[in-house]
């Protein structure tokens, strides 16, 4: 999003090199991603764009061999700063996984996790409201109002991921980050989904895993290019996918790749 | 092609057919202007008989590239250079069809020409073509070689013959003003003419379409013009 013309940033990495025990994943990763925006992430498996993603709240902390150098600026907030409260940055910062992981409740339970662990409401009305608001955004109200106290599992995988959108929007994150959320998913649910990652962007920013070229495509207005650990290129999707300037994303996205 | 080739062999194949088919098509084109003003300037209506059947080879070839994009799209989803080349593609073919019709064009009116012309007016003809094919040849050149800087060569080149092509109008309104069994040729002539010069700005579509396949953006600015072209004869 541009404010007076001018590209408002709402994470800003700086230099991050990510190692696992002695091997090191990640290569001084410096990548601004743009607030209200879709910015997808591409590379071939093992590049490191997973690794980067998981940088973004913190969750390769529960990986004990895992070290991450550098900063990562969250409204110029240094996440990786030792006074920065990882539960607090979680709150803003959304995930949403590859495959669909409801929590084995009911889905109004899945919904008002987040929102009761952080005290986000004072009364059961309040609550309902949250629930109903996150399950409209994540376009999953419609097919769900009537089975509220149903296990989330019983859904398609399709209504499961959305589910897990809801779940992650219940606590108004800043920031969402989707590794790989359509890969399970069959088109019509993917198309969804899409749908929906183009509604969000208006309230919140969000980070795209995906290996579809064609996804990347479609759904985002800014993308990086992993390789090897190394971010290659990044900049407006329009331009990766029509011109890029780097050999290597090129080969990469018309298939020319070793 | 320079790239890498793809890790889908087919998909590659697929690319390198559709650029061997602009390359036919083009070379068919350079064939038929070369014979449309051969056919006019050495009078020989046996060539323009061929040029107007050869026609219909360069609509095929065109028919074939719409189906090569269509499929490219559909089923590769080509991206980037693969991207610019499939639509470059198409943008092309429809240039060099045009390119042909208006070749077929010369050599029907060819045919209803009378067997003398004056030698001034063959001249000039030939001068106007010359510099036409040329152009022509550069710009299917640049295509093969994936040359930005021969397109834009091209593109600066069309001025000379909206130049030229001017002057062969002048010769022609005044060999209608002559006399007025020279009505009938005349007219001709200056239809003969104003094609040549849409070949040429055929040519120079192509060649930008050239520059955008390399580039990746499109060439800037206004296209160099010549002297503004002759609406009437009065001055």
């Amino acid at each position: 999003m541009r404010k007076n013309g001018v590209k408002m940033i709402k994470i800003k990495a700086k230099d991050v090199d990510v190692f696992y025990g002695k091997k090191q994943a990640l290569f001084n990763i410096s990548l601004d991603i743009e607030e209200n925006q879709v910015t997808a992430l591409i590379g071939p498996s093992g590049c490191g764009k997973s690794t980067f993603l998981r940088c973004l709240n913190r969750m390769n902390d529960v990986i004990d061999i895992c070290n991450v150098k550098g900063e990562i600026l969250i409204n110029d907030f240094n996440i990786n700063d030792k006074s920065c409260d990882v539960v607090r940055l979680r709150e803003k910062i959304g995930m949403v996984f590859q495959k669909p992981n409801p929590f084995p409740k009911t889905l109004y339970e899945n919904v008002s996790y987040g929102p009761t662990i952080h005290g986000m409401a004072q009364s059961k009305q309040e609550m309902d409201e949250i629930v109903e608001t996150s399950l409209k955004k994540a376009a999953l109200w419609e097919e769900v109002k009537d089975r509220l106290h149903e296990p989330g599992t019983g859904l398609s995988g399709g209504q499961q991921q959305r589910l897990c959108i809801a779940r992650a929007i219940s606590v108004r994150p800043e920031v969402i980050l989707m590794d790989e959320p359509c890969s399970a998913l069959d088109p019509i649910a993917t198309a969804q989904i899409e749908e929906l990652i183009d509604e969000l962007k208006k309230e919140h920013t969000i980070i795209i895993v995906t290996h579809s070229m064609a996804q990347a495509a479609r759904v985002s207005q800014n993308t990086g290019f992993f390789h090897l650990g190394q971010l290659i290129e990044h900049g407006s999707t329009d331009k990766i996918f029509k011109n890029p300037d780097n050999k290597k994303t090129q080969d990469y996205i018309t298939g020319r790749f070793g | 092609m320079s790239e890498a080739p793809h890790t889908v062999k087919s998909y590659e194949e697929e690319l390198k057919n559709l650029n061997a088919n602009i390359i036919k098509m083009g070379s068919a084109c350079e064939d038929s202007l070369g014979k449309a003003i051969q056919a006019i300037t050495t009078r020989d209506n046996n060539i323009a008989e061929a040029v107007i059947q050869e026609d219909e080879k360069i609509d095929k070839y065109e028919t074939l590239i719409e189906q090569q994009v269509v499929n490219l799209i559909a089923l590769r989803q080509p991206m980037a250079i693969d991207l610019r080349e499939t639509v470059t593609a198409l943008k092309m073919s429809s240039d060099l069809e045009r390119i042909g019709d208006l070749a077929k064009n010369i050599s029907k009116r060819t045919l209803l020409l009378n067997e003398n012309l004056p030698k001034n007016l063959v001249d000039s003809l030939n001068r106007v073509s010359t510099n036409v094919q040329k152009q022509l040849k550069s710009t299917l050149d640049a295509y093969l070689e994936r040359s930005a800087p021969m397109a834009v060569n091209v593109w600066e080149g069309d001025e000379q013959i909206d130049d030229l092509t001017n002057l062969c109008m002048q010769e022609v309104i005044k060999y209608l003003k002559e006399n007025e069994k020279n009505l009938e040729d005349g007219t001709h002539l200056l239809f003969v003419t104003k094609n040549i010069e849409r070949i040429g700005d055929h040519t120079t579509n192509v060649a930008e379409q050239v520059y955008y396949l390399v580039k990746g953006e499109y060439l800037e600015g206004d296209r160099p013009k010549g002297t503004e072209p002759i609406v009437t004869g009065e001055k």
